[in-house]
């Protein structure tokens, strides 16, 4: 396990590498200019030249690279150019509403997937199971900005239940702000719940028929439990891979939910700062969710350990 | 709304006046949604209209507009002293004045930001090579010395984005170099705090000094009546507009006009801003085929501004088939040279770009769909220009894109832009020879300099009309029209002005509503 878990490591500091030089790469060769999205269409040549010089952004390539990794190995990741803060406190700023939102669209999408996905693997063919399936299509087939919307129109501006979007003013508790959050994790947890759901109905499919299974069964075991505890157990693995990719898919930001509901969260971040070619948040931000990503595929790798220990890496 | 209520709100913006001043009332908050985060509160350094409209609520100028677009004076005490020679202005400033940390405000502090604004603001800059001196004469009195006499200055120093705004000399950063950390101004609203895409927060400043006149456009009196004004960011279109019609926001700023009918609730109703704007098409006059005049002449002669229009913004509601470079309202207001607008006239262009020997080289149309019309109205104008004889290259590209590239004369033939009505025709970028399409002929920097040089105003009217002329025959850029701007406000909201810039001193809520 601590061989494994070593191994492990030294492919995500090399994935981090990668990312660092690469994101920063894309971002320098993308046509786009933060000095010329502050000062605008009209602005003059010498203008935009003059900003860049105040920006520091007029050094050669090699030059803000040298800093921007010097910087890294201190724990900074820069300032933001347009936001006025660093991009720590600016991606800690934003945590919170995306912590929360993957945690509830995460328990919405499970809460909906787990109990459908094993229902319709359990009565396969019924007429449950096919309008579950469908239901599912229907489901993943939907864009969340769509879904997001329809959501907006029918319990924000019709019923008046929620926010049409925001994530509270000043002063307001936290209660309140999760109250925001509503909408938006309905919308990614339905979406979500698509995948999850398959999956389970797919996983607890290839146990039902197994010879374990059929043993529990011919002991008098009762269905539940042959079900809920001999078959879910095993079908838990790849469960659990789309669950966490899902939860790192989320974590890195919900981007269009989060854009559409107005949530100030690190997707919207991210979103903004690739439009006004904020460099040093979108290398901080896509820095992080790499790293986020690499650490929840991590866990799940020795979550695997844990759960099947026949796995080997 | 009613079309009395709407008949009304716009009468007001016309005219000026300040809807039941009288009966408003202190307190309450409001919620604004804006169309984004602002790219900085600092008002010196961008001439972005969301960065005006939310930092003229903090900061203040020497001097301002009032409802017909004339200046008067805000933190000076009247308008300056103009010599005889027209290059020095002395400007009296006003007693009394705090600024949000407490320090009065002083002839050295209007001096350290007027110097700071020559060095760091787009609009200071088109001034600072004309700027011999800028002095403190005494507490209250700063002496401007112009090597040449420059009359758009004071509308310069009047403006709300780009802006000379007035701040404490000790939070001016070392040098112009650094962006300021602290907002510290005069105004009737003080930053609370800025929390980035989440809100704004302005409250009330306690001794705020009025002006003793009445309100009218941005001058006179503003009465801080609303205890807070939040800026809320909410950059989807569609969600703006819901939150409109769910009463979530008590002013929503930039709206589809297609959600027009859908504004009139309980909870909300349309502001329509007739004459809001002007989309235009900037053509490259210094690299290209369209630095031939000739092929820029053909260009506006085969293009149908009126379609153009009509597949932007639907309704004529929305929209004014107009030529003239100012709409009826404003003092500059000029037919010169309007017979050459809309013309459609694709035998014409075909004899023009004959006589030019056109080649076929592409025309590349640099657009964006960060604003929908200006994409529809190249997709138009596309149409016309291949049926006169153009090949069109259409360049779609993302809004930070285009800003970088539309400053390569290399990179593009036209870009495509639009601009609220500004109050003086020199602070449009269009008579800029280092800006948008860089128009530069010996004709219009006569016009344009016989225009700057005098302060009398019969005489800068017909120098105006002159460069409207030019504009028209010439063809440095196209006018499509004019543009409504529809937002959406509470019923609550009293006292609200309609402008290319809202403002929320002189508004209070009417709890009653």
């Amino acid at each position: 396990m601590i061989r494994a878990a070593f191994n492990r490591l030294i492919g995500m500091l090399t994935v981090m590498i990668l990312v660092v030089t690469i994101v920063f790469v894309i971002v320098r060769v993308t046509p786009g200019d933060p000095a010329a999205v502050m000062l605008g269409p009209e602005a003059t040549a010498q203008d935009i030249e003059d900003l860049r010089a105040r920006l520091g952004l007029d050094g050669s390539l090699v030059e803000q690279f040298g800093s921007y990794v010097a910087g890294i190995a201190k724990g900074d990741l820069g300032q933001s150019i347009f936001l006025g803060q660093s991009v720590g406190t600016a991606l800690w700023q934003r945590a919170e509403p995306t912590f929360f939102l993957t945690l509830f669209s995460l328990l919405i999408a499970m809460v909906i997937a787990l109990p459908v996905g094993i229902a319709s693997a359990y009565w396969r063919g019924s007429l449950f199971d096919q309008t579950m399936t469908t239901v599912a299509m229907l489901a993943a087939s939907v864009p969340s900005f769509w879904l997001g919307l329809l959501l907006i129109q029918s319990f924000a501006v019709s019923l008046g239940w929620f926010p049409t979007s925001g994530y509270g003013g000043p002063g307001t508790t936290l209660l309140e702000r999760l109250h925001y959050l509503v909408l938006p994790a309905v919308t990614l947890g339905v979406v979500s719940s698509a995948l999850i759901m398959r999956f389970t109905r797919a996983s607890m499919l290839d146990v039902l028929n197994d010879d374990y299974v059929r043993t529990a069964r011919s002991k008098g075991m009762s269905e539940w439990r042959v079900v809920l505890k001999h078959a879910l157990k095993n079908a838990l693995i790849p469960i659990l891979t789309v669950v966490g990719l899902t939860a790192a898919l989320l974590i890195s930001g919900a981007i269009v939910t989060e854009t559409v509901f107005g949530l100030p969260g690190v997707g919207n971040l991210i979103v903004s700062a690739v439009l006004r070619r904020d460099y040093p948040v979108i290398q901080g931000a896509l820095l992080i969710v790499a790293g986020l990503y690499v650490l929840v595929n991590f866990l799940i790798d020795m979550l695997y350990l844990l759960v099947d220990p026949r796995v080997r890496y | 709304m009613r079309p009395s209520t709407f008949a009304f709100l716009v009468g007001a913006a016309v005219l000026g006046l300040t809807p039941a001043a009288s009966a408003q009332e202190k307190g309450g908050v409001i919620d604004v949604a804006t169309i984004g985060e602002p790219p900085t509160l600092d008002a010196m350094v961008s001439s972005t209209d969301i960065v005006g409209m939310i930092s003229q609520h903090i900061f203040e100028t020497l001097f301002t507009f009032d409802a017909d677009w004339n200046l008067t004076p805000l933190l000076a005490a009247s308008l300056p002293t103009i010599s005889d020679d027209a290059r020095t202005y002395t400007i009296e400033l006003r007693e009394n004045i705090a600024f949000h940390d407490g320090s009065a405000m002083t002839s050295s502090d209007v001096v350290a930001s007027l110097k700071r604004w020559l060095e760091v603001a787009a609009r200071g800059k088109q001034v600072a090579a004309n700027v011999e001196a800028i002095e403190a004469v005494d507490a209250r009195t700063v002496k401007i010395t112009l090597k040449e006499p420059y009359s758009p200055l004071l509308s310069l120093l009047a403006f709300n984005n780009s802006a000379a705004i007035v701040i404490p000399e000790e939070t001016i950063p070392d040098g112009a170099a650094t962006p300021l950390a602290t907002f510290v101004g005069t105004g009737p609203y003080m930053l609370k705090e800025h929390k980035p895409d989440q809100y704004i927060q302005l409250v009330r400043f306690d001794d705020y000094v009025m002006r003793d006149e009445d309100p009218s456009g941005f001058g006179g009196a503003r009465h801080a009546y609303l205890d807070e004004i939040r800026f809320v960011p909410v950059p989807d279109i569609n969600t703006r507009t819901e939150g409109a019609i769910a009463g979530q926001f008590d002013f929503v700023d930039t709206l589809p006009v297609e959600s027009y009918d859908r504004l009139t609730t309980e909870k909300s109703e349309p502001v329509l801003l007739e004459h809001f704007g002007w989309p235009i098409f900037v053509m490259n006059t210094k690299e290209g085929v369209l630095s031939d005049m000739r092929v820029r002449q053909a260009l506006q002669a085969a293009l149908s501004t009126s379609d153009m229009l009509a597949a932007a913004f639907g309704d004529t509601k929305f929209y004014a088939v107009d030529g003239p470079m100012y709409p009826a309202n404003y003092a500059w207001r000029t037919e010169a040279g309007v017979e050459l607008y809309n013309q459609a006239n694709l035998d014409k262009a075909k004899e023009l770009l004959a006589a030019a020997g056109y080649d076929g080289k592409p025309l590349r149309i640099l657009t964006s769909r960060q604003y929908e019309f200006h994409y529809k109205m190249a997709l138009v104008a596309q149409a016309y220009l291949e049926q006169a004889g153009f090949k069109v290259d259409m360049q779609v590209v993302d809004w930070a894109t285009l800003v970088q590239r539309n400053k390569k004369p290399e990179l593009w033939e036209i870009f495509i832009t639009h601009s609220p009505f500004l109050p003086e025709p020199a602070l449009n970028f269009i008579l800029s020879k280092s800006a948008g399409g860089w128009w530069d002929t010996p004709e219009k920097e006569k016009a344009l300099t016989a225009f700057t040089s005098t302060s009398v105003p019969e005489e800068r009217k017909a120098h105006w009309e002159e460069l409207q002329k030019l504009i028209f025959e010439q063809a440095p850029i196209v006018k499509v029209g004019d543009f409504a701007s529809l937002s959406a406000k509470s019923p609550a909201l009293e006292g609200f002005r309609p402008s290319p810039w809202p403002a929320f001193w002189n508004v209070s809520l009417n709890e009653k509503q």
